[in-house]
């Protein structure tokens, strides 16, 4: 039986692997939750957050057939960065390029579909810690779906 | 003993001899009902009914599979397959079978994975086993 986390691990690095990207978001690409930037150890303050917002299973006599997967794939850039609202703008739509409609290989499995189902809401975020802060998203809800 | 429909299997062959399972089903039904025939008399308290012959027939659900189109062939046969129904492979002994004629349908949605539903009639004797 194939490992369901190696879906999640190659969206990722699909994401990291693509330069364009990389110049927009440079802190690197992060399941769940941002790290340290992946270019300077520090604060990761251009990046992008891939979460599993809800995944099921469709069986068949005898086995698991599909693992239908819903993803929110975002940029988050700091408001403060350079560049933010048009890099946050151009990160969001090399995210669409990369992912809508594109196959995603993961051994073990037979891609179906990638597409996006809705953009992501806010666009600015109040930091929660400092009200002063403001993050800038871009990106959506991708619906990720392989068979086995 | 009560097992769980997961390993369910629905098998056919188009030459009506051995049955082979058909690829991604997800469900299927028999029904073995039997009409009845009214004999009620002058005088008879209720009415009488009498047994006349079961009308076997059901249907199933599944996925399409690229690499399994025998549904969609013999939908079109003009000659009944042999299909087999197991509740569960893990009792293979338990199953019913006979010469059945089916239908198929197809339906794809934008969301989703195509689904393929089929519904069949005996063409024969259809009985169950042990």
């Amino acid at each position: 039986m194939p490992d369901s986390s190696d879906i999640d691990n190659a969206l990722v690095a699909k994401l990291l692997a693509d330069a364009t990207l990389m110049l927009l978001t440079p802190d690197g690409v992060f399941l769940d939750e941002a790290g340290a930037s992946m270019v300077t150890g520090g604060n990761a303050t251009r990046f992008v957050i891939v979460s599993l917002v809800e995944e099921h299973d469709e069986a068949v006599f005898g086995r698991r057939a599909i693992e239908d997967a819903l993803y929110l794939v975002e940029a988050r850039l700091l408001s403060t960065t350079a560049g933010a609202t048009a890099n946050g703008k151009a990160a969001g739509a090399r995210i669409d390029a990369l992912l809508e409609d594109q196959p995603l290989t993961v051994a073990g499995y037979t891609w179906m579909t990638t597409h996006r189902e809705a953009r992501s809401t806010p666009r600015v975020e109040v930091d929660d810690a400092d009200p002063t802060i403001r993050w800038y998203r871009r990106g959506g809800h991708y619906r990720v779906q392989h068979s086995l | 003993m009560i097992k769980s429909g997961r390993n369910g299997s629905v098998m056919y062959d188009p030459a009506g001899v051995t049955p082979v399972a058909l690829i991604a089903r997800t469900s299927w039904k028999a029904s073995f009902k039997t009409d009845y025939i009214d004999v009620t008399c002058f005088g008879d308290v209720n009415k009488v009914k009498v047994p006349g012959l079961p009308d076997i027939a059901g249907s199933g659900d599944g996925f399409w599979d690229s690499t399994n189109v025998v549904l969609f062939a013999a939908a079109s046969a003009t000659t009944p397959g042999k299909l087999k129904l197991v509740p569960n492979t893990t009792e293979a002994t338990f199953f019913a079978s006979g010469l059945a004629y089916l239908s198929a349908d197809i339906d794809v949605p934008v969301s989703g994975a195509p689904g393929v539903s089929f519904s069949w009639v005996a063409a024969g004797a259809f009985v169950w086993a042990p």
